[in-house]
């Protein structure tokens, strides 16, 4: 499925999630964001984020529930909250880094900003692997992080920050050499390997969603 | 006593992983010289870090000087045990040389940290810049630092990752030396490393590593000439060790001038 | 001119398309020159290794011929680079770069993109070529490269052998004349190291490549290459074909001197020699030195 159709339909589902305030109509979206988990095939991811975000969820409650509002009304207010973050995640979820790159682009956001983006979502992996050889390395040095009271501990940041800082910026060097040589910036009009195309079953899918979400509405607030 | 001891050590990284370590036993003794060499990914550094107790074994035992690593913190066991990484700019952060070398002998409470720190940095070559900001050194100047800088607390056991990487042909020579006179004090040396004529000249024993497996452990000699394991954990021959094995030597050669007489060793040649 | 420099560009060299005319680099801030006299001229389709010390300006020397000096490291220049007939200095990197591919030290810092198909075809994206043309510019790239069944995977699923590939795959699909590669072979395994050197030997007879490699393992690269060009201290100390230069004793001396270590067969060649037995060329490999040995030995006849 096209990544625009996917972006589709997690805008309706958020749109409704955020549009309803009462019990049986946040349900209903709910049960319609799973359903989308479902087809999606990323059930279990969805769960297991549901379940984290179900920890907010139940202190919400919690708190909701404390400071006098009713049951009911938290109870909605909670689910809403799960929805809403539930079905952002059906985006996020199903679409890789790639995809969502072409997306950007395809919204006419500026190449600086999206490049910008997707090498920093690109290198985040590689850093955190810096990070904890830093670590080791230091440790290896005797650096103890347990000991001491908070000024002394505070100190002790500086033997990761430093080379932490260093090793980023020595790749950072890299790359800008890099971005020149593989001649980032010299066709005003870069092209793409990949355009984004609408499928046949792309086209049903979007009028598919558009009915839906018109009859949903009509249901919802008649 | 032994260095180091391994029984039956299994470690993975996370339950989705195949194990790094797979049922690895081995035993060091003090004053040995080990090569660990192997493909990348076999298991090398994981097995380096096992050491000063940075991963302790999911099954199974690592023993360092007689001390179960699972009971003690990586701080006690560093103090015994060296490791140098690969990446220096993973561990310089000081504002001087000096201080860079100072970092360690503080965290261990060696005594006389200023005098111990000038004297290693005049064996290492490095005394001239003990004012200067260590990144400002050139790349093999900033790896011999590190190395200085754990030779400096004296540990029992130095664990070496990569070390003759950008260093010349001078710097391999002294490094060569300095690890020798390491084990003639009776000090444990471990050097994880890719250069197969460097770790021919140096002589040690070899452990050659292969998916998370010790494939083939013994003298460099015996190793470094079975082609089969060479094969299958991607390395090559040593030049002198190939040549002895394409010649039918059963003693290869160290050096070029050793090998050089042995093949006029021959009779007949007209000199 | 002295026996020892051989490439020099008042001398007679092919095809050429890398020119360095009396060039001196400094950076800006440093105290001494990065490279010193730059006499040195690359002709078309040779295979040059670029040997020296840490610090000794190898990779001063591959910047100089992309343009990454001047354009993005500035400092005192003087003389003249010359590349497939532009001047570096009045021509853009991107404009060099439609000729020259060029491979970093750590090619983790050269891909950007989250599958090898789509980071291959990258700098051709930036081009702005039309899409056919780069499906069958990638397709050509990812083939000849051999890693058509990785064109799906993400970066973090490669091995540094992989990524390697993919880094030079990413540098051919502008279909470069000049392809440059600095240390490629650092962060690999021995035998890995070799398959990455064997495919790029063969890439440059294929393709009537130039290819100028920085390498420190000599013994791996020396039996591939035509020419070597030592450095030391920002100066060109040895230029000319291995087997030449290394009849000489001089010459090995000279290369020790600039802290390269040679092969040891070459050691073993002077040794020979040095006993009285003179083969009649240098071997660059065991195989090598072992058929010289069976020649000339007067027992194995």
């Amino acid at each position: 499925m096209d990544p625009r159709c996917r972006l589709l339909i997690a805008l309706m589902l958020f749109a409704f999630s955020l549009a309803f305030l009462d019990l049986p109509k946040v349900v209903l979206v709910l049960a319609l964001v799973i359903l989308a988990g479902t087809l999606s095939k990323i059930l279990r991811r969805l769960a297991k984020l549901q379940i984290l975000t179900g920890i907010l969820v139940a202190f919400i409650l919690v708190i909701n529930i404390t400071i006098g509002y009713s049951v009911i009304y938290s109870l909605t207010l909670s689910l809403r909250f799960l929805s809403i973050v539930s079905s952002t995640s059906v985006f996020f979820l199903t679409t890789s880094p790639d995809e969502l790159e072409q997306v950007l682009k395809w919204l006419r956001a500026p190449r600086d900003v999206v490049f910008a983006f997707t090498t920093a979502v690109r290198f985040v992996p590689v850093l955190m692997l810096d990070l904890s050889q830093i670590i080791a390395a230091q440790r290896s040095r005797g650096l103890e992080f347990e000991k001491g009271n908070p000024i002394t501990r505070l100190r002790k940041l500086s033997p990761i920050l430093v080379p932490m800082i260093v090793t980023a910026l020595l790749r950072s060097n890299d790359l800008a050499e890099a971005i020149e040589v593989r001649g980032y910036g010299v066709s005003k009009r870069p092209t793409s390997i990949y355009e984004l195309k609408f499928s046949k079953y792309d086209w049903s899918c979007i009028v598919i969603v558009v009915l839906a979400t018109a009859a949903l509405t009509f249901l919802l607030i008649y | 006593m032994s260095a180091i001891e391994f029984d039956h050590v299994w470690y993975r990284y996370s339950s989705h992983q195949d194990y790094a370590l797979k049922d690895v036993t081995v035993t060091i003794g003090k004053g040995e010289i080990v090569g660990v060499v192997g493909p990348n990914g076999a298991g090398k550094t994981t097995f380096a870090k096992h050491i000063n107790g940075l991963l302790k074994p999911d099954k199974g035992l690592v023993k360092v000087l007689g001390r179960d690593t699972k009971d003690e913190s990586v701080a006690r066991l560093s103090r015994d045990v060296g490791i140098i990484f690969q990446n220096p700019h993973h561990q310089l952060f000081s504002e001087t040389v000096s201080e860079e070398v100072l970092f360690g002998l503080k965290n261990f409470d060696v005594e006389n940290p200023g005098l111990v720190a000038e004297r290693v940095l005049e064996d290492f070559g490095l005394l001239q810049y003990r004012e200067k900001p260590p990144l400002s050194l050139s790349g093999g100047e900033k790896k011999r630092l590190c190395i200085a800088s754990a030779i400096a607390w004296d540990p029992k056991i130095l664990v070496l990752d990569e070390p003759t990487v950008g260093q010349d042909l001078n710097n391999k020579r002294q490094l060569l030396d300095l690890i020798v006179s390491w084990s003639q004090r009776g000090k444990t040396a471990i050097l994880v490393s890719h250069d197969m004529e460097f770790l021919w000249a140096l002589n040690p024993r070899i452990l050659v590593f292969s998916k998370g497996r010790i494939l083939a452990d013994g003298k460099v000699d015996v190793v470094f000439t079975d082609e089969e394991i060479l094969h299958e954990a991607s390395l090559r021959l040593p030049q002198l060790a190939e040549l002895a094995a394409k010649l039918g030597w059963k003693n290869p050669p160290r050096t070029p001038s050793e090998a050089a007489k042995r093949i006029l060793e021959v009779k007949g040649w007209p000199m | 001119m002295s026996s020892n420099l051989d490439l020099t560009s008042g001398q007679g060299c092919g095809k050429p398309v890398v020119i360095f005319r009396d060039f001196t680099f400094r950076y800006r801030d440093a105290d001494e020159d990065a490279l010193r006299d730059i006499d040195l001229c690359f002709e078309r389709g040779g295979f040059y290794l670029v040997a020296g010390a840490t610090g000794s300006g190898k990779t001063t020397l591959l910047r100089s011929m992309i343009g990454l000096i001047p354009h993005v490291y500035e400092g005192e220049y003087s003389g003249e680079v010359v590349v497939l007939g532009k001047d570096v200095r009045g021509t853009q990197i991107s404009e060099l770069a439609r000729h020259v591919g060029y491979v970093f030290q750590n090619p983790e810092n050269q891909i950007f993109m989250f599958s090898v198909e789509r980071d291959v075809a990258f700098t051709l994206e930036n081009m702005g070529l039309p899409p056919a043309e780069i499906k069958r510019r990638v397709e050509w790239a990812l083939e000849t490269t051999g890693i058509k069944d990785l064109r799906d995977k993400a970066p973090y699923e490669l091995s540094d052998g992989q990524k390697q590939r993919v880094a030079v795959a990413g540098a051919l699909a502008s279909e470069p004349e000049i392809l440059i590669l600095d240390e490629p072979t650092s962060l690999l395994d021995p035998l890995t190291a070799t398959t990455v050197l064997d495919f790029v030997e063969g890439l440059s007879k294929m393709l009537n490549l130039t290819v100028i490699a920085v390498e420190h393992r000599l013994e791996l690269l020396l039996p591939k290459v035509d020419f070597i060009i030592a450095l030391k201290d920002g100066r060109v100390v040895l230029s000319g074909r291995p087997r030449r230069l290394f009849e000489n004793e001089v010459n090995i001396n000279r290369l020790k001197a600039a802290g390269i270590a040679v092969p040891p067969v070459v050691d073993i060649y002077h040794e020979v020699a040095k006993r009285g037995i003179k083969m009649e060329k240098p071997p660059m490999t065991v195989d090598e030195l072992v058929s010289i040995i069976k020649r000339i030995s007067p027992v194995d006849r």
